[in-house]
């Protein structure tokens, strides 16, 4: 059944783009920007708008500007320089337990006294267990600036997407070498075939009456623990 | 045109021989009726005038901050263009990607079909329960509202939870979403708190305060999410390069939704594609700040086919035509379909603001919807020709689209097509009075001759405002008030003024109305 719609779909899709035998694009439409058939190459519209690839913050505006983001969506923001251990077992201390990613730096939740609970593949936490979890401790991909955006990729020290959605609470590390100024630059650095996570705030709804509550089913505590080295 | 091993398309439309979507996006009611219906509720145009004007601030804001937005709307709306003008491409080179990393696409091609397909991947992976019935949980999706998916799934014995908060709302009010970014934006916190403290069997005794309804919302559908072993979400972009899916929300539930379960099946319009990875860095900065007038959204999730030891092990995509191949045959309409939901265009509709999303019959009320439904089924189902006149042609919609779809255009070329699509004079009313306005402004002296009639006018209508009319023209005052008559016309205080400042006295109306 599916095979014939899928064929049915695109010679429709033929038909109304005036292809004559399911190939050639003939476009007579004039306002159509677009003249070359098949696939066009990555060139083809991104570079040519003029639009930013490059943000102008750098150093310690760059930092400050993704502070001030971050506090605008709610997020409390730490600093941290050398080892963030200190810093991290402040954040936490209130919880009995936590879960962290099996590849997270081991020296960060060193200062932790309660159960710290590593979720790797073959021994992932189940969401009953996650759900019982007072935080989880993660680093991040990329920062990005302008937007207050942190990116979390899947890999071994920011974990699977369940361990940051589950418990209310997320500490969260983003390294001063990985903030980037503007979007382009953030999208340029990751995979696209990892499981991505763009986290901009703790979790909101403005669905009653536009007036923002922060924490729905998300955390609803986020700490960045922004961490020079 | 001959399609060999193909059935024949019906061919319902002159326009046409495409065939039309089906599902939600038909207006039933004429618009003028039903949005007269409308107009008389003053709460809805409190809640909704409210709303609006507080996006619209938002987001001018947030789009100031970006002195290349211009150049973002361009590429933007080149990068759809590209898209249309490749869909098969494109959408042949997602499919190779999105199921070589183990996701499995199916095709359909009207609403009826992906209902099926869904009903049928539901059956197969989601157990009956203790009360007889399966269960999904939703993420909040334009799609799957287009194609009523919900009410089909009542019908087969599936109940599908929607975990957005103002879809909840929606859904427990048996009501229907009046905005695609806000859905409840027609209620307010009184009547949610009502309608919470009726449907939730543990919600308690609850107060109106936004965030003690929200913390009843996390905790109705906390089980569920932990629990439900299917879930149903769109998608706002598929990246044909790599076959990634994308989904921007705030809330989290999304999330949930898309991780938690062991299966996840994906609704998408066959339009939703960008090319490249790499477009995302235009199309995130479009959305958010059109949309809600955040700088970012709290979270957006990608994922492309399966990911090995993270998230649902079983992913489908359905590709969903219903109507857009047609609509994409129409020339003049067819950039309708780089509309990537943001929903801007309504926050700036004055038309929308006074009637609300409901009077449009359709999942896509506002600009976009008066746009999107009649290309999408044909101007001749039902009344969804009335829907291009739902409009002042005003150009705001057009200001503020992030992909820059030039809706007044659109709006005019439909309404050409419906008038010859339906044979007949859409608006009595209209047609007498350009007729007549017509007459008297082709000539000067007639357009005097009326201004002359003015003073009488204002003394007989003492100044006020005229709020009904007799015969066809009440059909205006019928849903508006004309302001009061003034004593002068326009013509003549400019006369008047020219006169005091050179001194020369008063001209004549006469005079100007020679030349």
């Amino acid at each position: 059944m599916t095979d014939t719609a899928r064929e049915e779909i695109l010679a429709r899709i033929n038909e109304a783009l005036g292809r004559r035998g399911g190939g050639e694009y003939v476009s007579s439409n004039p306002r159509s920007t677009t003249s070359a058939p098949g696939v066009a190459g990555p060139e083809a519209t991104a570079a040519d708008a003029g639009y930013h690839h490059e943000g102008t913050h750098t150093g310690e505006d760059l930092v400050e500007l993704l502070i001030d983001r971050l506090v605008d969506y709610k997020a409390n923001v730490h600093r941290a320089s050398g080892d963030p251990a200190g810093t991290i077992a402040e954040l936490i201390s209130d919880h009995s337990s936590i879960v962290v990613p099996r590849g997270l730096e081991s020296a960060w939740p060193a200062g932790f006294s309660g159960e710290v609970n590593v979720d790797a593949p073959g021994e992932e936490l189940s969401v009953d267990e996650l759900d019982a979890q007072g935080a989880v401790v993660t680093a991040s991909a990329v920062a990005i600036a302008q937007t207050g955006t942190i990116v979390l990729d899947g890999s071994a020290e920011c974990g699977r997407r369940a361990i940051t959605l589950v418990p209310d609470h997320h500490v969260c590390v983003v390294r001063v070498r990985d903030i980037v100024d503007i979007v382009p630059e953030g999208i340029a650095r990751l995979d696209a075939n990892a499981a991505l996570t763009f986290i901009s705030g703790p979790s909101a709804t403005s669905d009653i009456e536009l007036s923002r509550v922060e924490g729905v089913h998300g955390p609803r505590t986020l700490d960045v623990v922004i961490l020079s080295e | 045109m001959t399609f060999l091993g193909m059935p024949l398309l019906r061919s319902k439309h002159a326009h046409s021989d495409l065939p039309g979507g089906q599902g939600n996006i038909v207006e039933t009611e004429a618009f003028p009726e039903v949005s007269h219906e409308h107009l008389s509720n003053q709460q809805l145009r409190n809640n909704i005038g409210h709303a609006t004007s507080t996006i619209r601030s938002k987001r001018a804001e947030v789009v100031s901050e970006l002195d290349d937005w211009e150049k973002l709307r361009n590429a933007g709306e080149a990068t759809k263009n590209e898209v249309m003008a490749n869909l098969p491409e494109y959408l042949a080179q997602f499919e190779e990607a999105f199921t070589a990393t183990g996701g499995i696409i199916h095709w359909a091609r009207d609403a009826d079909e992906a209902n099926a397909i869904v009903t049928e991947l539901i059956e197969d992976n989601a157990p009956v329960l203790e009360t007889g019935r399966r269960e999904v949980i939703k993420v909040k999706s334009m799609a799957t509202q287009e194609i009523g998916l919900n009410e089909h799934l009542e019908t087969q014995g599936i109940d599908a939870f929607e975990t957005d908060l103002a879809e909840l709302i929606v859904q427990l009010g048996e009501d229907k979403p009046s905005h695609i970014l806000v859905p409840a934006i027609h209620r307010n916190r009184d009547e949610i708190r009502d309608i919470f403290m009726k449907t939730m069997p543990d919600a308690g005794q609850l107060t109106n305060e936004p965030a003690v309804l929200a913390e009843a919302a996390r905790k109705h559908l906390r089980h569920k999410f932990l629990t439900t072993k299917v879930a149903i979400s769109g998608a706002n972009f598929g990246i044909a390069e790599t076959g990634t899916l994308g989904v921007v929300e705030s809330e989290g539930n999304g999330r949930m939704c898309l991780t938690l379960p062991e299966t996840l099946i994906t609704v998408m319009g066959i339009e939703k594609l960008l090319p490249r990875f790499a477009d995302l860095e235009v199309f995130l900065q479009l959305l958010p700040r059109s949309s809600t007038g955040e700088r970012m959204n709290p979270y957006t999730s990608f994922w492309t086919g399966r990911t090995e030891g993270d998230g649902p092990q079983n992913v489908h995509l359905v590709l969903l035509d219903n109507g857009r191949t047609r609509a994409l045959a129409d020339e003049h309409g067819r950039t309708a379909l780089n509309c990537i939901r943001c929903s801007a265009c309504m926050n700036v509709c004055p038309v929308y603001e006074r009637t609300g999303g409901h009077a449009y019959g359709s999942t896509y009320p506002g600009p976009i919807g008066a746009i999107l439904s009649p290309l999408l089924t044909g101007v001749e189902d039902e009344a969804n020709g009335t829907l291009p006149y739902a409009s002042s042609l005003c150009g705001a919609c057009y200001d503020v689209c992030p992909v820059k779809i030039n809706i007044p255009e659109i709006l005019v070329h439909l309404r050409a097509e419906d008038v010859e699509a339906n044979h007949s004079p859409v608006s009595t009313q209209l047609d007498a009075a350009l007729t007549g306005a017509s007459w008297m402004m082709g000539d000067g002296k007639r357009m005097t001759a009326v201004e002359k009639g003015l003073p009488l006018a204002h003394k007989a209508t003492r100044g006020k405002q005229i709020d009904a009319l007799p015969g066809i023209a009440g059909a205006w005052t019928s849903s508006r008030d004309i302001p009061a008559l003034p004593e002068k016309s326009f013509r003549q205080q400019w006369a008047d003024e020219e006169a005091q400042r050179s001194g020369t006295g008063a001209q004549t109306g006469d005079e100007e109305g020679q030349r």
